[in-house]
Parts: structure tokens; C-alpha cells; sequence
């Protein structure tokens, strides 16, 4: 492989890629505002200038510099080219382009929504000087409405075209553009045009500074107080990898978390705002039961308690026990709630077990639409609105292909309704972002004693023998299977909303209950706990070996001492 | 051998050689009266390759500013490559004081035409794009007349060049720019050709590979294009006779050049000389002296982004090595703007800085907040409110900026710097008379 020299480092690179391609896959930082992975390259941003030494041909192969500076961005690495990031005349025009890049913005940082995550900034301070040498007026430029999702703060931007870029080259929508020339060129709509497509919040994300700034976070947070879980997202069959930010239990943004084999570094704003129903007022937030026609707030020892007391006594009778597991839970979830069933029907028949309705709207999308499949930037928009239908089905079949023969084969929805007449103990997991109970649903459950799990108020929780408020996926940790077979594990974001626990843990204590051990005997609820038990129990080796695990981005740690007062 | 008779103004009565007075545009059967398209039969009996080697023997150097050789540009083409190739005549003279190549445009468009038609079959070109200036109207006119003419006598057409006298079908259009000086670059004019904005590309690929819609292109200026057909007539041998050798050793300077004086003489206009003509007679003879007997304070030799030279250089020849011998860009348009004595300088730099300001394309970070950075700081010093820290700081941002730093894609911000620095340090007096002196120096600490 040929090999180029970066700031003293030798790196070994293939040929075709570019000098800060290599530099950043070997962990050398140059800095650059106008390039991005997944974008084409356009060199203007002029910050990653550096000195390239290289052998000349035509003198023996000698090292010589090359008299003008280059783009990192956009110089093929060479092999034997020595790159200095470092040298005077690098060092100068950092400086400069950094004082060029502030003369005409206005400093705002104390009001901008991208301080603390500014590439002005980091890089002011890390390549800029301390002072500006410019007294003239700045140019003043205004604040645009861009569409439902942006406001486009012309004064902040730095005209490194990404957002341009990426409405022609991913969405495929080029509704932005640059209009005028010089300094007092702004970033604006096509006439006629609004930023309104299913990527528009990307655009956030491409901007290095405060330009492009998301109405759904304008104001709301300063982004240190925040804390960012690596995630999945919970609600398209995509398995998007995600940031979850929040701060004091409450989520304030969806960022995209890079992944070349999932979502490259987008996410369709589905995703993005998507998040609304983890804080809305129609979360269930205490578990309650129906007595004589009304609805009994109780406490969750008291009522899981009753849950066990009535199935082991229908049970005892002879009952039969279906539950409905919904593709919005994790495997590990579904592997617990199908243990509970079961185990009421240890040598006596079968528990049904249901997969949830698999919500689909419309068709998948893929951005750029002209796409071929394999292209290093291309996302799709799934149509499947249920993160883990894939995840389920494994677990549940694995389950009922045991030999036991106490678990039906996991069944459909339509076929677990037809088969639920059988029942008389249903359990109903939901925790879909909507009211998702069909009029067919509540009408096969009546007359039959029902435990509603779910986290939104909904057509069945008003008539439901049991309800029991559960967590969304922001607020626990699991595994979901994405359209590609892809395991990916999740850690828990922020702590249950009060009054609702994840399923896994409802599930834990059930069964803990069922087996007749007091509750404060119940085992802590850990769902890498229960993927051991997934490889072992029902040999999902895969569950153990080849999931993908997030690795959590620690937070640099500040160079100035902290000082308690 | 000095130029005996004209040859781009063979059709253009112009002085010496005649009066303006009778200038009129010339159509296509007064061109082929006069001799015209007899190079183009001349060259449809040649072999493509034969013609190429005639223009690169020749050392025609590109008239628009940069002076590359434009043989050696056309073997820059791929070797045995079949498809789609284009020419694009650059026509947009944008450059401030310039205003040969609309002479040429006004008076004898088929001499041009003729050029495209000899470059297309010498390149194998199928297609010619004449991308003009927006502000040209009149001329736009005038050239889709020729155009028009040139078609109906079988020029150009799907029937061949030349009523078909060869089996290679040329077609030739004209594109009206939209007033943008960068596209007056070569990636810029083909952005703007390609309905985009006008952002120079970044080279490599060269348009040579990739030009215009991604296909092989040459962008030739309107003169240099005029100048091929009277190569293709009369020899290499013959176009190197006029002109001059370089004596730094560079490349040499042959043929005849445009060159158009304005500013504080007695005769502004386009002349035709030799390269390698003196400035001072330029200005003296054919110009007839500065206006009012003023005294000479200082010329913009070709365009306002080559630079300025003092009173004292007026000996300067105009070839392509007056750069290197006078602290120069370089010969740029050969159309030098002449300045009398009560001229302010600093008034000169504000307004071409100005101009710098207005038409960088915005794309690159330091010229399109440094140019606007320079106006600013010399509309203050003209204003009297400027220090003499001010003219270190403008001498180095002027100097950090443009491709030869590299620190620019394109070429529009050398002007820039190459402007500003020439007239602050030939003239720094007069600066230093108009700012208040400044205690803190400038420092660029790294």
C-alpha cells in the first residue's frame, strides 16, 4: 500500500483518496468547513490548506515543496508526499481565514444555538487569533424562514455551500441556493420554493456554525447542559443510529450518530422530531384497573399482585393465555413477555403468542432518488413504521421451535385475532407514537381479562381489566432487529417518565410473582442479562456474538481546572 | 521585422493605417471579397493534426490575459477519443479598460468565425459555443448575424464545413453571459454556459479532459481565435516574424496584438502593434500624447488586475515578459489605461478595489471577505480616517490572497492583490501623505 507522511505520522492510504480522508481515517485532524463525507467536495472553505512535499520525477525523485499551498480537501494523497499541517505559511493562513471568516459575523455566540458545538468556535480557538484586526462595519444580513423545520440565520453563515449541497446531491430537492456575490452573498430559497422535504432537518446538522438552526430546538436547551446517549431509532424499521440528547430526564433533540452501514450520516425527520410522544400528556402515567365501570389508580406492587393472584386463579381454572407483543419492543422484551406466557401453560396446551400490528405507510423512499444500491451516501426512508417487527419474530420463533410445545408459532395479526377467541387471559403490549387499537382488537378482547401495557392513552386503556404504563425506548435499553437483519443494541437515554416502567422490568417482576417469590425478590431488570439468556436458553448465539454494541462518545474534558466555590 | 501593414484590423481602418472614421461591420460577401474564409479552404485541404502543429510552431500565445500557448493548449485534448468535444470562444471581456476583442466583434465577426471554423476541424470540435459578454448587446446582434450568415452560406451546418467540402459538421452558437466578470474565467464561462452559477471549478480535471458538460473543451479568447486564420494563410514562419523574442529567456512573443488605450490621452482606441511595442511611443505617436500636455503619473498596462506602472517605466514593452521585468501580474489584455498627474492614486485603488468587491464570486473564504475587507479600509483611507498601520494591513491581506498563494481557486483574487500592492507600494508617498501615523504595528505573530 502507498504510504504518505502527515505530520510526521506515515499513513498508509489507498489510491484515489484525498489528504484529509487519509488524515482523519488515521485520526489526524485538519481542519475544514466546506467538506463532508457525504458530500462533494467543492474546496472554498480554504482552511485546510496545507504544505505538500513531494518527490519530483524529474529531479531524481527528490523531495520538493510544492510552492503553493493545497486543499487537503481536494489533493489526491501521493505516495511519498510529506505533509506539513504546521509549517509558517499553514499557520498563517489558518489565522487569516479564520479572521476572514469572522468579519462579517456577528459574535453572537451568547444568543446562538450552536454555541458550545461551533466549528468557528472550536477551530477559532484552536487555529484562530485572539483578536480581530478589522474596524469597519460588518455586513448585516437577515434571518430567513426557510421552511416548517429551519430558520436560516444569514449573518452567521460562512457560505461553505453544504446545505446547498446537500438539498441537490441527497434530497434531490435543490431548494436552497447562494444568490449574490462577494461578502454580501447569502444562502436563500429557490423563488417560489420552501425547505420542506422529508431531510430537511439534515441541513442542521451539515451546518458547522449557527446558520442553519432547527425550530424545534431554537432556544430551548444550550447544548452543555446536555447529555447524548447513543441510540437507535425507535420508530422506523431503518435501525437509524441516533444521539438522543437530553438533559434532567427530558429529550430536546434527535441527532444522527454516523453509521456507513445504516443511515451514513443522515436521518429523515420522521426520525428526527419524531420523539414528540416520549413527553406527551397522553403518557399513562399510573398503572389502574376497571371496578364496576370505573378506573381505580393503584400502585404498581399492589397491582401486579392482583395481575398474578387473577391469572393463577383463571389459570387454575383451566384458562388459556394469549399475549400480543408489539413490534415497537425489544427482543429482549419479547423474550420475557413470551416467557411469562409459557410458563402458565407448562404441560397444558399452548400460550397464542401474537406479533402487534406492523404499521406501513406508503413505500420506502431513497435519497438521492437517483441512488443505486451501494452508494456510500444513500439513505432510505422506511416505509415500515416499527423498529424491531424483524427482532420479535426471531426471538418468538425461536421460542416456539423449542420442542416444548407450550408456545404457539408466533402469529400474525389478523391470525391472533381469529385465534385469541380461544383465550380468556390476554396481554396487550402497544407503545406505538399513536393510537394504534383497531375496533377488531377490542372487540376480540371483551368479556376476556385483559392487561394492557402500553404508554399512550388510547381506545383500550379506558377498557382494559389492567393497565399497566410502560416506557419508550428512550427510556430503556435493548435490542432492535433493523430491515436488514441488522442486531443493534441501545442504551437507555433518560429515566422512565414517573409512574411507567419498561416492560422488561413489569415482565421481571410478573414473573418473579408467578413463580411465587415475593416482589422485592424480583432481579434487576438488565437487558444484556437477558441476550445471555437468549444465546443460552434458546441458542440466539447471535445475541452474544455478533450484536452491535454503540460505543459511547466521552466528552473532552475541559483544560481549565474547575474550581468548587 | 515590425508589422508593415495590419492584420487583425485588415477589415478595421485604424491608426496608422487608417481612419475609424470608415469603419463599418463587414458581412460575409464583403469578407470574401477581402479574402476572407481562403484560410478556411486552405486548411480543409490539411490534415487536422497538420494544423495543430502550424498553431503550436507558431507560438500564438493566448490573448485574453494569461498568455498560455494556444497550440500547445489544443494537444491537451484526448489522443483517440470519439465523442462529444467543444469550443468555447471566450468573448466575455469583462476586464475593466479592456475593449479589443469588441472591435473585433463590432467590425468583422467572420474573421472570428472563421477562426472557430479552423479550430473546430484543426480539434475536431463539433460544437462552438461564443459566449459573450451580457452588456455587449449590440454586438450580440452582430455576431448572431454573421452566425446566421455563416449558416446560410454553408460555414456551418449539418452539411459540413464549407457547404460540405469536408465530412465534419461544425455548429455554432451564441450564449449572452449575464454580466459577471468571473466568468470571464474559463471554468466560470463554462459553468455560466451550463445554465449554473459562475463558480470557477477547481482544477484538475482541466477543461482540455473536462470542460463543458463533463466533455473534452477548448476555450480559446475572440483574438487569439482571429489570429488563426492569418497563421493558417501565411505560415508559422511568417507569424513569427512579427513580434518579439523574449530576452529573459522566457517564451517568446510573436504576431500583432489588440491594444486598446483609454484614459488621459488625446486619442484613446484600439491600435494594432507588434508585441514587444513600446509603451512610450504607444502613448506618444499613436495616442498623440497625454491630454492637455498633462504630465504621465502612472499606466494600468492591460486590465486593472495586472497592476500599475510609475511614470518612470513607460519604456516598458509591451510583451509577455513585462511582468517579470516590471513588477507586474503580467501582460494581462494589453490595454493599458494611461494616468496623468492629477490623478489620486488612492482614489484609483478604491475604485478598482471596488470593483474586486462586486464581482468576486464569493466562493473562496479570503477573497470574498477579503476584497470587501480592502474596499472598506481604503474608502476610510481616502476619507482621511486611514493609519499607517492600515496600508501594512492591506499590503497583507492583498498578499494572502489569490491562486498563487493558493489560497484561491481561481485567479480573480490575484487581480485583487496584484492591484492593490503594485499601486500602494509604487506610490506609498501619497498614501503615507493621507493617513494618520499609527504607534502599533501590524504583526502577523504565528
Amino acid at each position: 500500500m502507498p504510504t504518505i507522511t502527515i505530520d510526521g505520522t506515515a499513513c498508509e492510504f489507498e489510491k484515489g483518496q484525498m489528504i484529509l480522508q487519509v488524515a482523519k481515517a488515521n485520526g489526524i485532524e485538519i481542519p475544514h468547513y466546506c467538506y463532508h463525507e457525504g458530500l462533494s467536495i467543492v474546496a472554498s472553505c480554504r482552511i485546510c490548506l496545507v504544505e505538500v512535499w513531494a518527490p519530483n520525477p524529474r529531479n531524481d525523485y527528490k523531495l520538493e515543496a510544492i510552492p503553493k499551498l493545497l486543499p487537503a480537501c481536494q489533493t489526491p494523497a501521493g505516495e511519498g508526499q510529506v505533509v506539513y499541517l504546521d509549517s509558517p505559511k499553514v499557520l498563517a493562513n489558518q489565522k487569516q481565514v479564520m479572521e476572514y471568516l469572522l468579519i462579517n459575523h456577528p459574535l453572537d455566540c451568547p444568543v446562538c444555538d450552536q454555541a458550545g458545538e461551533c466549528y468557528l468556535q472550536d477551530y477559532s480557538y484552536r487555529y484562530g487569533r485572539s483578536v480581530s484586526r478589522f474596524e469597519d462595519d460588518k455586513i448585516k444580513q437577515p434571518k430567513k424562514d426557510l421552511g416548517p423545520t429551519v430558520y436560516l440565520y444569514s449573518d452567521r453563515c460562512i457560505m461553505c455551500s453544504r446545505c446547498v449541497r446537500f438539498t441537490r446531491e441527497i434530497s434531490g430537492t435543490s431548494e436552497l441556493c447562494v444568490v449574490g456575490r462577494g461578502a454580501t452573498e447569502q444562502i436563500d430559497l429557490f423563488p417560489g420554493k420552501a425547505l420542506d422535504n422529508e431531510m430537511s432537518g439534515n441541513v442542521v446538522d451539515v451546518c458547522p456554525v449557527g446558520a442553519m438552526l432547527d425550530k424545534d430546538f431554537l432556544f430551548s436547551q444550550r447544548v452543555w447542559f446536555m447529555t447524548s446517549t447513543p441510540s437507535i431509532d425507535g420508530l422506523t424499521a431503518g435501525g437509524d443510529n441516533i444521539h438522543i440528547e437530553h438533559n434532567k430526564g427530558t429529550v430536546y433533540r434527535i441527532k444522527p450518530r454516523t453509521n456507513p452501514d445504516v443511515n451514513k450520516w443522515w436521518i429523515s425527520d420522521e426520525v428526527r422530531y419524531g420523539y414528540k410522544h416520549i413527553h406527551s400528556d397522553d403518557r399513562l402515567t399510573s398503572p389502574h384497573r376497571a371496578q364496576h365501570g370505573e378506573r381505580i389508580n393503584t400502585t404498581w406492587p399492589s397491582i401486579l399482585e392482583e395481575v398474578d393472584s387473577v391469572i393463577t386463579r383463571m389459570v387454575g381454572n383451566g384458562a388459556t393465555v394469549a399475549a400480543l407483543i408489539s413490534p415497537m419492543l425489544t427482543c429482549e422484551e419479547a423474550f420475557l413477555i413470551a416467557d411469562y406466557a409459557k410458563g402458565w401453560h407448562v404441560n397444558r396446551g399452548q400460550a397464542i403468542i401474537g406479533i402487534g400490528p406492523v404499521p406501513v405507510d406508503g413505500e420506502d423512499r431513497t435519497y438521492p432518488p437517483t441512488a443505486k444500491p451501494g452508494d456510500a451516501n444513500a439513505y432510505t426512508v422506511r416505509a415500515e413504521k416499527a423498529p424491531n417487527a424483524r427482532g420479535v419474530k426471531r426471538v418468538l420463533a425461536a421460542m416456539a421451535g423449542d420442542g416444548k410445545g407450550d408456545l404457539s408459532e408466533p402469529m400474525d395479526f389478523d391470525a391472533w385475532l381469529e385465534a385469541v377467541k380461544a383465550a380468556d387471559i390476554v396481554i396487550i403490549t402497544g407503545n406505538y407514537p399513536n393510537d394504534w387499537v383497531p375496533k377488531e382488537l377490542t372487540r376480540a378482547v371483551t368479556k376476556k381479562f385483559v392487561v394492557h401495557v402500553d404508554t399512550l392513552t388510547n381506545g383500550l386503556s379506558v377498557k382494559a381489566d389492567v393497565v399497566l404504563p410502560s416506557s419508550t425506548w428512550a427510556e430503556k435499553s435493548g435490542t432492535f432487529e433493523n430491515v436488514d437483519g441488522l442486531l443493534q443494541v441501545f442504551e437507555q437515554a433518560i429515566e422512565p417518565i414517573d409512574g411507567a416502567a419498561p416492560e422488561g422490568r413489569i415482565f421481571t417482576h410478573l414473573i418473579t410473582l408467578a413463580e411465587g417469590k415475593p416482589l422485592t425478590d424480583a432481579p434487576h431488570y438488565d437487558a444484556g442479562l437477558i441476550r445471555q439468556r437468549l444465546a443460552e436458553e434458546v441458542g440466539l448465539t447471535e445475541f452474544v456474538d455478533t450484536i452491535s454494541i454503540p460505543v459511547q462518545i466521552q466528552k473532552a474534558e475541559p483544560d481549565v481546572a474547575i474550581v468548587d466555590l | 521585422m515590425p508589422m508593415t501593414e495590419p492584420v487583425l484590423t485588415k477589415r478595421i481602418p485604424t491608426y496608422p493605417y487608417g481612419d475609424p472614421k470608415d469603419r463599418h461591420a463587414v458581412w460575409y460577401d464583403e469578407y470574401v471579397k477581402t479574402g476572407g474564409y481562403e484560410a478556411l479552404a486552405a486548411a480543409l485541404e490539411k490534415e487536422p493534426a497538420a494544423i495543430v502543429d502550424t498553431v503550436k510552431d507558431s507560438n500564438l500565445r493566448g490573448r485574453g490575459g494569461a498568455g498560455f500557448p494556444c497550440g500547445l493548449k489544443w494537444t491537451f485534448l484526448p489522443k483517440d477519443y470519439e465523442g462529444q468535444r467543444y469550443l468555447a470562444v471566450n468573448s466575455d471581456e469583462s476586464e475593466p479598460c479592456t475593449f479589443k476583442d469588441r472591435m473585433l466583434l463590432d467590425f468583422d465577426p467572420h474573421q472570428l468565425l472563421e477562426g472557430i471554423a479552423i479550430t473546430c476541424w484543426a480539434c475536431g470540435l463539433q460544437t462552438a459555443y461564443i459566449y459573450i459578454r451580457g452588456e455587449y448587446h449590440e454586438q450580440a446582434v452582430t455576431v448572431q448575424k454573421a452566425i446566421d450568415e455563416a449558416y446560410k452560406n454553408g460555414v456551418f451546418g449539418k452539411q459540413g464545413l464549407m457547404k460540405g467540402k469536408v465530412d465534419f459538421a461544425v455548429d455554432c452558437y451564441l450564449h449572452r453571459g449575464a454580466g459577471a466578470y468571473v466568468c470571464g474565467e474559463e471554468t466560470g464561462l463554462l459553468e455560466s454556459l451550463e445554465g449554473k452559477r459562475g463558480w470557477p471549478r477547481i482544477k484538475p480535471p482541466f477543461p482540455a479532459v473536462a470542460g463543458l458538460f463533463g466533455k473534452p473543451t477548448i476555450i480559446n479568447n475572440v483574438e487569439t481565435l482571429a489570429c488563426v486564420p492569418h497563421i493558417v494563410q501565411h505560415g508559422s514562419e511568417w507569424f513569427k516574424s512579427l513580434g518579439c523574442e523574449s530576452t529573459i529567456g522566457g517564451p517568446p512573443s510573436y504576431g500583432t496584438k489588440l491594444m486598446g488605450v483609454s484614459g488621459h490621452v488625446n486619442r484613446p482606441g484600439v491600435y494594432e502593434c507588434d508585441l514587444g511595442f513600446s509603451l512610450r511611443t504607444l502613448i506618444d505617436e499613436y495616442c498623440q500624447g497625454m491630454k492637455g500636455g498633462k504630465k504621465l503619473k502612472a499606466i494600468i498596462p492591460g486590465g486593472i488586475s495586472m497592476g500599475v506602472l510609475t511614470a518612470d517605466q513607460v519604456d516598458a514593452e509591451l510583451d509577455f515578459d513585462i511582468g517579470r521585468k516590471n513588477d507586474l501580474l503580467g501582460l494581462g489584455t494589453a490595454c493599458p489605461t494611461v494616468l496623468d498627474e492629477d490623478t489620486d492614486m488612492i482614489m484609483v485603488a478604491r475604485n478598482i478595489t471596488r470593483f474586486f468587491k462586486n464581482e468576486s464570486c464569493g466562493q473562496c473564504t479570503p477573497c470574498r471577505e477579503g476584497s470587501g475587507w480592502i474596499y472598506k479600509i481604503l474608502c476610510r483611507i481616502e476619507e482621511g480616517e486611514g493609519t499607517t498601520r492600515d496600508l501594512d494591513l492591506l499590503l497583507e491581506i492583498a498578499g494572502s490572497m489569490g491562486a498563487m498563494p493558493g489560497t484561491t481557486i481561481c485567479g480573480l483574487a490575484d487581480g485583487n492583490n496584484w492591484a492593490v500592492r503594485t499601486i500602494i507600494n509604487k506610490f506609498r508617498d501619497e498614501f503615507e501623505a493621507r493617513v494618520k501615523p499609527s504607534l502599533v504595528p501590524v504583526t502577523m505573530s504565528v
